[in-house]
């Protein structure tokens, strides 16, 4: 009988070792190994893996423009915004109504042309959906959007805002074909959401081709694509959900992207001549955040305590191994008119004296809640742990479900008094960053961070028109928020991304995520 | 089949699927209820990062998140005993559907490493225990100490670093395909037997040799206890009255080995039921690893984010699962019972 396992044994064998060399599928094909496989590529509904595939399948009116940055490599110009689909555009005098014309021939993959009526169907199927597009359409303060004609579509604001260019550089609301999207439309889904919750129908330079749902998705290239056509005619996003496998598929050269690679393999990879690590500090923070509605953080004295505890040296280099970069705001560049408003330095001595003074003289014990939303989390806790345990503040770390972070951080539940959280947004201005994070009505105001003069400065901010005075109201709130210490700026962590060693082109865009089209492999 | 044979077989089958309703209703309420008072809310997760409360509301009460319990609980029992599981959060499917899409991947995976730990596992252990303490037999119980031993994920890790990153033998570990392998068309779910049906030679060739890996790992993995249950009962068949009585008699080797085999037929395939339950659960690691895109890391993905009906979905194909397995397994020990 042994015999037979034997001989079983070696079939298998022979079986596991009679591999022919694996090479990339065809010319011109990006493999990528992601996370998961999309679960929807609607823009207007937030599930895993939509935005990091929808930002190549739609497109904005508007786009950044580029810059060559002091490292000598090109990077977004977040204070330029230039026409994309459409072609110019004009502002009334009280810059409330915008005119956009569109470009001409600008084809969907079904060979439809852009019209206004896309447009103002896209913000109808947002207003209906309520969900993400709307929020940016309220974030631009849009009220009424309408076709002016074939190629002219006005806009008309609430306010004049500065938000509102930058919104429309953004993949939502996803400008559709709506010639084609109507086609699936039935009386229950005017919108043919379900139908566009898994198929494309946009003028981005790629179109979804097919998904296996935890095995892979393929996109191919749009074949009308108005602008520079992309490297890459077709891209297959492989599902392998452990961090590992993915390390390895890409030093092999398997697959010539990796997502979400770990941040302690980094250092590894950069010496890796089979592999290409791109970083860039991006914008978002690491933060910790305290809730002044709950006791001890209501009282502003304990809260400078703690970011006068944190020991900002240990935590860039035990939790973000020395490739972050110190945030010194709320706002960090390359968004404009950032500041180093953020102060604080490591000093127990004076976190002490505060506690005392706030009354907390035997010292004060605090839970700090965190999740695992971001790799940092855990680490920075910890780290936190052992440095606020220097100035007398006894910190008890509690790890909860995301799901569970979520809910409780929720604008209006806010019932977490003390956490972690990344201060980020798709769109690299002031006003709407300041808006988001420490407006009392920001959707990412996680720690009830409600000031009536900061609302009034955020406010003042967004629909000032006069440069200088813009900048002033934008350092004043960055001085405020500094001064309350509702968050304890740590790091930015920064983007890095994972690419086999031939990969070129790559840009970071402020929605951070992997933009296909610039990549290439071209010798 | 004698009559009285049949009837005991039906009475089985009848007083099984009988018991099995409560078991089953009770898994779901236990399922139904933990996921909920577990702390998790989706609702957040599905409106995203920029909801605002009115929003939030209007999610909650579209999945009903927002009635009672109890009254959630029977609507559930209502459309599982129609056979509608709920739809998945993260694209809307339903959940039935993308059970009938994976599970195929996951069964493949553990009946092929169970079928092979169990061809090498159980004459390993019986020859074991014909002869304890000898040279084998301390071999064989050193391998099954460090087969106990190893973590599943460690395992799979290794496996990858050496034969594909080190070696290159194996074939990159994403994926029941390679990339450039036109997949056959569905039909079982099982990509051998799909290829098999289907003539698809290439893919058949790309589909073994994905497979090769981690059904080693895991038949490794699976093969240890098998070891130890089987020279454990061999060791007690081998030393009861009857195999005395046999060796007193004069019996060759050959025909003791054929008795005190037919004799642990069934705690064996007992025992082989329970593994491939266990596994049926266990396997979701070897499949995050190898990126299988079986049942079991559709289950772990919608554990983590809080996806109710696919953790319900997940959970009740693992129990219905099992019930099968066991019920088989009963059924043929019953069968295979020489005293009937």
């Amino acid at each position: 009988m042994l015999k037979t396992q034997a001989s079983v044994l070696t079939l298998l064998l022979i079986l596991a070792s009679n591999i022919f060399p694996v090479v990339w599928a065809q010319e011109k094909t990006l493999v990528i190994a992601m996370n998961s496989t999309p679960k929807g590529v609607d823009p207007d509904i937030w599930v895993p893996g939509q935005i990091e595939a929808t930002v190549n399948l739609y497109e904005g009116l508007t786009s950044y423009g580029t810059r060559v940055g002091s490292n000598g490599k090109l990077e977004v110009d977040p204070s330029k915004i230039q026409p994309h689909l459409a072609e110019s555009w004009t502002v009334s005098p009280d810059g409330k109504k915008y005119l956009f014309k569109l470009k001409h021939g600008i084809l969907s993959p079904f060979g439809n042309e852009l019209t206004s009526q896309d447009i103002t169907w896209t913000y109808e199927k947002s207003a209906q959906q309520k969900r993400t597009g709307q929020f940016m359409a309220s974030v631009g303060r849009i009220e009424k959007v309408e076709a002016v004609s074939k190629y002219e579509v006005r806009f008309q604001l609430s306010d004049a805002n500065r938000i509102f260019l930058g919104a429309l550089t953004l993949h939502l609301p996803a400008i559709f074909d709506s010639v084609e999207a109507k086609k699936h439309a039935t009386a229950d889904d005017p919108y043919a959401t379900k139908w566009l919750s898994l198929n494309s129908a946009g003028f981005g330079p790629y179109h979804l081709q097919s998904i296996q749902s935890g095995q892979q998705a393929v996109f191919v290239v749009n074949p009308n694509y108005h602008f520079k056509k992309p490297y890459y005619t077709k891209v297959i996003w492989r599902e392998v959900p452990s961090p590992a496998t993915r390390v390895a598929l890409v030093r092999t050269g398997q697959v010539q992207y990796a997502e979400q690679i770990p941040f302690q393999q980094l250092s590894v990879l950069r010496t890796d001549p089979a592999v290409k690590v791109e970083s860039v500090p991006g914008f978002g923070g690491a933060t910790v955040r305290m809730n002044p509605r709950y006791p001890p953080f209501d009282k502003v004295k304990v809260r400078q305590a703690v970011a006068y505890a944190t020991d900002y040296a240990a935590i860039g280099e035990a939790v973000f191994l020395g490739q972050g970069t110190r945030s010194r705001s709320m706002l960090n560049s390359p968004i404009a008119g950032a500041v180093n408003a953020y102060k604080y330095e490591t000093d127990y001595n004076k976190a002490k004296q505060l506690l005392t003074e706030a009354g907390y003289p035997n010292g004060v014990d605090v839970t700090l809640e965190y999740s695992t939303n971001w790799w940092w989390e855990e680490p920075l806790v910890l780290q936190m742990q052992a440095s606020l345990a220097k100035a007398g503040i006894r910190v008890t770390p509690k790890k909860i479900p995301s799901t569970e972070m979520l809910a409780r951080r929720t604008i209006n539940v806010w019932t977490v008094p003390f956490l972690t959280h990344l201060t980020s947004s798709f769109v690299p201005d002031p006003s709407y960053n300041m808006f988001l994070t420490a407006h009392c009505k920001g959707s990412s105001n996680v720690n009830a961070n409600c000031d009536a003069a900061m609302d009034k400065l955020i406010d003042a901010s967004a629909i000032e028109r006069d440069e200088k005075r813009w900048l002033s109201l934008i350092e004043q709130a960055q001085n405020l928020q500094a001064d309350s210490a509702t968050f304890i700026e740590t790091f930015l962590p920064g983007t890095h991304e994972v690419f086999a060693a031939c990969m070129k082109g790559y840009l970071w865009k402020p929605h951070n995520r992997l933009v296909w089209k610039d990549l290439n492999c071209s010798s | 089949m004698s009559a009285t044979r049949r009837s005991r077989i039906i009475r089985f089958l009848f007083f099984r699927f009988v018991v099995s309703i409560p078991v089953l209703l009770g898994i779901i309420f236990l399922t139904f209820m933990l996921i909920r008072i577990g702390g998790q809310d989706p609702v957040a997760m599905i409106a995203g990062p920029v909801a605002d409360s009115a929003m939030l509301s209007a999610i909650r009460s579209q999945l009903q998140l927002d009635q009672p319990l109890l009254k959630q609980f029977l609507n559930y029992v209502l459309l599982v005993s129609q056979g509608d599981l709920g739809v998945s959060w993260q694209g809307g499917k339903p959940v039935l559907s993308e059970i009938k899409q994976l599970f195929p991947a996951t069964l493949e995976l553990v009946f092929l490493s169970v079928g092979l730990a169990a061809l090498v596992g159980v004459p390993i252990g019986m020859r074991s225990a014909l002869k304890p303490n000898g040279w084998f037999d301390q071999l064989t119980r050193f391998c099954s100490l460090a087969g106990f031993s190893m973590p599943t994920y460690w395992l799979g890790l290794m496996a990858i670093f050496v034969f594909f990153y080190l070696l290159r033998w194996a074939p990159a570990p994403m994926g029941r395909l390679g990339v450039d392998v036109v997949a056959p068309t569905f039909v079982t779910g099982s990509v051998l037997i799909d290829c098999l049906l289907e003539g698809n030679w290439s893919a058949l060739n790309s589909a073994m040799s994905h497979l090769a890996l981690p059904v080693l790992c895991f038949a490794l993995l699976a093969a240890a206890p098998i070891i130890k249950q089987t020279r454990a009962i061999m060791l007690e068949i081998v030393g009861s009255d009857y195999v005395r009585y046999a060796r007193a008699n004069g019996f060759s080797q050959k025909t003791i080995e054929k008795i005190a085999l037919r004799n642990a037929a069934g705690p064996l395939l007992t025992f082989l039921g329970s593994e491939l339950t266990s596994l049926l659960a266990a396997a979701a690691l070897i499949e995050y690893i190898f990126s299988l895109s079986g049942l079991g890391q559709w289950g772990l993905n919608a554990i983590l984010l809080g996806d109710f009906a696919v953790v319900q979905g997940y959970v009740l194909t693992l129990a219905l699962c099992s019930m099968l397995i066991f019920m088989v397994i009963d059924l043929l020990v019953l069968m295979l019972e020489p005293r009937n």
